[in-house]
């Protein structure tokens, strides 16, 4: 096992785009847990862009607000809180959203018969829901906010981890390495544990990497909407909204503002892009049935 | 007289699918004694591996065992719990598959599966639980056991990955190993290599075993009994020798007439008329009666019963003595 390990270390590490996502992602990594060092709080609650200027128009970098100032907020400020944002939400709403897919999956792909049907209807009224109106509708009835959002995400995000591991649990049932577990005595809990899980763990795995990064560009988007974080609160997707009104430029100046767009928007793009590697990586790595 | 260590009586198991029942296995007998070798053998689809699955009551949920016993060291298996059932399978029998390329998880490595073999019915540590999985890789004729006990199974052969599956279900001692078409996804060279394996271990373990195969000649060579099943159902039963010099059913005279001899001038080689019947629409009858080339009116509406014709030979069918003419005016004419 131990020269296994090291195996996949050195594929990772002759594989430039896995070293590039992850890279990117001890990257975001060290500014969330270096965030208060790298801007220090000045209000009571940190994810609040502190107040520089009560001027509403965009100011461009600066020595002391070096991404520029929008809203009257330091966007360097919001981009590095920010980050801690994204892994919150990212890593929150994908965990809980592919316990709650696996559970239900599994059951209804182990047990089959009727309570498969009744899950999987269930599952497929949900999918029928267009997600970011599923979610807006959510978010408005419960109220505006973060946890808002995720919980909206959350209701919203289970189906394809359900019908991803029903579906692989449906075909490595009939693998005769089950059967050949049964006739070896090992009880029904444990083939499901030990012979079936193994076995379709990965794509869900390498899904739910990918899905974190996707996740933070759809509550951008809802933020972006004005549904999601509250005004001033260290968010990418606030911030673009910020820039929403200075989108065109100034008359003769269409990129006037690129600042407001540009550094949040980058940081998004990277981030998504940094968990996109990072899954295409684990899949080359850690599916053994991919292993040459 | 032995006392048989299995022995299954008027077996059925029937499976309950969307377009009606499949009879996969209607009625079959044999009795399995320790150190021999019996053989189960047909045509695919004819119920053979059903019959094992059925043994160690691992059937998909929709496969029932509707009649019939399966005594086993005078437990009857039919009756018992899945709690106690679950103790015997890999202890007291085991089985070998078809595939040895699909039968062993692709996500654990050998040893870690063997290994699990072994601590889920002996009271043993993984230490010593994986030097046990070393030795019997050695024992099963895998060399540098203590390499391969460590690697995936898609890094070894086919060969290799069937040794590696018998020291799996020897890792308990078993008393009955089921070899399901254990060389059948081999090489004719490694084929032989691994039913002289498993003939070497049966002598020293004296298990006996249960040997599931199409191939006539794997049968001659290995078994001791042989039980020939039809369409779900035995219809010869008698031990090896009997069944290949004075075989008494038609199926099995045709089986046998199918076989490409050295010693006659053949310009074409026999075969049994038709197909075997689709298990959702049986004939009436005898189940063999349309290919059957003595079969008559009796043999369209009654069934036959399995019966001991002679001595320890055991018939399903109503004129098998036309078959033994048969055989005479062959003997004849060959003169």
């Amino acid at each position: 096992m131990r020269t296994e390990t090291k195996r996949m270390i050195k594929r990772l590490l002759r594989n430039p785009s896995a070293v590039l996502g992850f890279s990117l992602l001890i990257f975001f990594t060290v500014i969330a847990i270096g965030a208060p060092l790298i801007c220090p709080p000045q209000s009571y609650d940190p994810y609040m862009i502190p107040i520089v200027t009560w001027d509403k128009t965009p100011q461009p970098p600066s020595t002391e607000h070096p991404f520029g100032v929008i809203d009257g907020r330091d966007i360097f400020y919001g981009v590095i809180w920010g980050t801690r944002t994204a892994f919150k939400v990212g890593l929150i709403v994908t965990l809980t959203s592919t316990i709650i897919g696996l559970l239900i999956g599994s059951v209804a792909g182990y047990f089959g018969g009727w309570l498969d049907e009744i899950l999987m209807r269930i599952t497929d009224v949900f999918l029928s829901i267009p997600y970011i109106l599923a979610a807006i509708v959510v978010t408005a009835f419960l109220g505006m906010g973060l946890n808002k959002v995720m919980i909206s995400l959350i209701m919203f995000g289970w189906m394809a981890t359900a019908r991803l591991i029903r579906g692989n649990i449906l075909q490595v049932r009939e693998e005769q390495y089950v059967l050949a577990a049964r006739a070896l005595g090992v009880n029904d809990y444990l083939v499901i544990l030990k012979h079936v899980l193994p076995n379709t763990i990965f794509p869900v795995v390498i899904q739910a990497t990918m899905r974190i990064g996707s996740l933070v560009i759809t509550a951008a988007a809802l933020s972006f909407l004005g549904l999601g974080a509250p005004v001033g609160y260290a968010d990418w997707g606030s911030l673009l909204n910020f820039a929403r009104n200075w989108l065109l430029g100034a008359s003769g100046e269409a990129f006037k503002y690129w600042y407001a767009i540009v550094y949040p928007g980058v940081a998004m793009v990277l981030f998504v892009l940094a968990w996109n590697l990072v899954g295409d990586a684990l899949r080359d790595v850690f599916d053994p049935r991919l292993r040459g | 007289m032995k006392e048989p260590i299995l022995s299954v009586r008027n077996l059925r198991t029937y499976f309950y699918t969307e377009d009606g029942i499949v009879k996969a296995v209607d009625g079959v007998d044999f009795d399995v004694f320790q150190g021999e070798t019996l053989g189960i053998v047909g045509e695919s689809g004819c119920g053979k591996s059903v019959t094992s699955l059925s043994i160690l009551r691992i059937l998909d949920e929709k496969g029932r065992i509707v009649e019939g016993s399966i005594v086993f060291d005078n437990v009857d298996l039919t009756k018992i719990s899945e709690e106690s059932m679950r103790k015997i399978r890999g202890k007291d029998i085991a089985m070998i598959f078809q595939e040895p390329m699909v039968a062993l998880n692709p996500v654990f490595t050998i040893g870690e599966q063997i290994v699990e073999a072994i601590v889920l019915h002996q009271k043993v540590d993984e230490t010593t639980a994986k030097k046990m999985a070393v030795d019997l890789l050695r024992k099963v004729g895998i060399p540098e056991p203590e390499k391969r006990v460590d690697e995936y199974p898609h890094e070894l052969s086919g060969g290799m990955r069937q040794r590696a599956m018998i020291a799996m279900a020897l890792s308990c001692k078993p008393k009955i190993l089921i070899a399901d078409e254990p060389t059948t996804a081999l090489d004719v060279t490694i084929q032989a290599q691994i039913m002289e394996l498993m003939k070497q271990l049966q002598r020293e373990y004296g298990m006996a075993i249960i040997l599931i195969t199409h191939d006539m000649g794997v049968i001659a060579e290995n078994a001791d009994r042989v039980v020939v099943m039809y369409a779900g159902k035995a219809v010869e039963y008698t031990d090896v020798k009997t069944l290949f010099n004075d075989p008494k059913h038609p199926y099995t005279w045709g089986l046998l007439h199918a076989i490409p001899r050295l010693d006659i001038e053949q310009t074409r080689l026999y075969n049994i008329p038709g197909i075997v019947p689709n298990p959702l629409k049986f004939p009436t009858g005898c189940k063999f009666h349309p290919r059957c080339e003595f079969a008559e009116e009796k043999c369209k509406s009654e069934e036959p019963e399995l019966k001991e014709v002679v001595n320890g030979h055991l018939v399903r069918c109503f004129f098998w003595e036309k078959v033994e003419q048969a055989k005479k005016k062959e003997a004849g004419d060959k003169q």
